[in-house]
């Protein structure tokens, strides 16, 4: 039987955290195991570059259309886009502007979605479908239908971002969205669609000597970061502080093959992994 | 090979944007609605204690209203929040599935705090209505929301705890920084802030004014806001203190709203 409790003016529930404060380190300890519910763990997330692929047109975009609707009938899958040069436009408008950095987070997911509208034009009659923001619950009736679901990229943070480390760039963009919305999930992996065949020490299209990185883990690169980091510095931060996401593959769209190939669970372009597994 | 990518001119194109400054733009920011008070009724310090601690207060926003001063509402969760978080935690909920579950009890807040306020105004907004509240401010009206912002699944996991590190007063001091408003005023139960909880340790004192470093240099167990407000005040733009009233204590709400110092200023 649940216990009402006010004898100090307040009317509190019966629970483990009743008056206590949510500061309180030794009180949120408590709250805290090793592992999180996994939620739809057979499932990877599938994120296409907006700059590397969208950008580039019909002849990078429809190769991969057609590989994503051969690869979806084995595979579960949710697919994001990135929004691309379109979102670097409306950054530089807006702060040339001086719109706060919470105004600027709301202005960017449009731009993506108009890449989510043209991926889901060319994919529908394969069976896709746009995902309302969060209605992660509708997923297991989209995978039973063959239906592949494209996310929205950008996290919901809109005029409430947290001010930024340094500068008024919204930190929170669709790397870090397409991230998150794996990891509460508990999914298999997360996969980047770009436009090289990994992650390189420096960038591969200006220095001729940069090297690819096969396998690696996330506390290597977060030890020794790569020049130029083709995904948002968030990402990596909160994969550090996360507790479900093990696996990371980052894949040249342009080649047809590579990201069958990761959904299939091989090595290829880039893999990064996270707390030993493989 | 492929065709080029074909990018738009701009001074970011080619960047990857992962949050470093560029440095060709000069950036002077722009305050959106500056005069606006951010004010948060406490849910476990305010809102269940009922009505004899909440209609005085309301009285008191009212009356500030009254005055000409724009007041934005947003409430706390409380009792029920803590209620649903144990049994989530129990059930090894990840951090995004809690701050979802934690959106339900501050809005019903907010709603109860809509019918009080009614007859003077009282509003209720989502998120989604943020853009219209130059209307509603200038109808007279006293917007009411949820403090929770709206991260929901999207909140990071915060290092030893399930609990979402973004809560209602971090929804406070976020909704001051986007309008430009230079202090976010919490009412509570307490007068602000103490060296320890004082309603577990007699022996703790009251602390009026301290900044945002003191505070994180006390390395304190415990704390009056969410430890994210502390950790953000120092970078914010706008938003550039935080002030904490004793809601129970007639006059500090509208001392508050009225731009005068009370309770406690942790500054950045």
């Amino acid at each position: 039987m649940t216990k009402l409790v006010s004898d100090d003016g307040r009317t509190h529930i019966q629970s483990r955290l009743m008056r206590e404060s949510l500061q309180d380190r030794k009180v949120l300890s408590k709250t805290d195991s090793e592992r999180d519910l996994q939620i739809f763990p057979d499932v990877s997330l599938v994120s296409i570059g907006g700059q590397s692929i969208f950008d580039r047109g019909k002849d990078a975009i429809l190769p991969l259309v057609a590989e994503l609707a051969e690869v979806k009938k084995r595979h579960k899958m949710v697919i994001g886009v990135g929004g691309g040069t379109r979102v670097r436009h409306t950054v530089s408008i807006a702060m040339d502007l001086g719109l706060p950095t919470g105004g600027i987070a709301q202005l960017v997911g449009a731009m993506e979605e108009l890449n989510a509208i043209l991926l889901n034009a060319l994919l529908a009659p394969h069976g896709s479908m746009p995902m309302q923001r969060d209605h992660f619950w509708d997923l297991p009736l989209y995978f039973d239908a063959g239906i592949t679901p494209i996310a929205i990229s950008v996290p919901p943070f809109h005029f409430w971002e947290p001010p930024p480390i340094e500068g008024a760039v919204p930190m929170h963009g669709s790397d870090f969205g397409l991230f998150q919305l794996a990891e509460v999930l508990g999914m298999k992996q997360v996969i980047y669609v770009k436009d090289e065949d990994g992650l390189y020490d420096k960038d591969p299209k200006k220095h001729a000597d940069a090297k690819k990185y096969g396998k690696v883990t996330l506390d290597e690169l977060i030890a020794k970061p790569p020049q130029e980091n083709i995904l948002d510095e968030e990402m990596y931060r909160t994969w550090h502080e996360a507790k479900n996401l093990k696996r990371i593959v980052i894949v040249n769209g342009l080649k047809p093959g590579q990201l069958t190939k990761a959904l299939d669970g091989e090595d290829v372009g880039t893999v990064i992994t996270k707390g030993g597994a493989s | 090979m492929t065709t080029e990518r074909r990018t738009l001119e701009s001074s970011l194109a080619g960047s990857t944007l992962t949050g470093s400054n560029p440095s060709s733009i000069d950036y002077r920011p722009v305050a959106v609605m500056p005069d606006v008070r951010v004010v948060k009724i406490g849910g476990q310090s305010i809102m269940d204690r009922g009505r004899a601690a909440l209609f005085p207060i309301l009285d008191e926003i009212i009356e500030a209203r009254k005055k000409g001063i724009q007041v934005v509402v947003l409430a706390g969760g409380g009792t029920r929040a803590r209620h649903i978080y144990t049994i989530a935690s129990e059930l090894e909920m990840p951090t995004g599935v809690v701050a979802t579950l934690g959106k339900y009890i501050p809005m019903q807040n907010a709603r109860m705090l809509q019918m009080l306020l009614a007859k003077h105004g009282g509003l209720f907004i989502l998120p989604d209505d943020f853009e219209k509240l130059p209307l509603y401010l200038q109808l007279g009206c006293i917007p009411v929301m949820s403090g929770m912002p709206p991260f929901g699944y999207w909140e990071k996991r915060e290092e030893g705890s399930r609990i979402p590190p973004h809560r209602t007063d971090a929804g406070v001091f976020l909704s001051c920084e986007f309008l430009g408003a230079k202090r976010a005023i919490y009412i509570k139960d307490e007068d602000g802030l103490y060296t320890d909880d004082p309603k577990k340790d007699a022996k703790a004192t009251h602390i009026p004014r301290i900044t945002a470093k003191e505070l994180v240099d006390r390395n304190l167990n415990d704390l009056v806001v969410e430890r994210v407000v502390v950790e953000y005040l120092p970078r914010a733009r706008w938003c550039k203190e935080l002030q904490i009233v004793n809601g129970l204590k007639p006059g500090q709400v509208l001392a508050a709203l009225e731009g005068k110092d009370a309770g406690t200023i942790i500054s950045a």
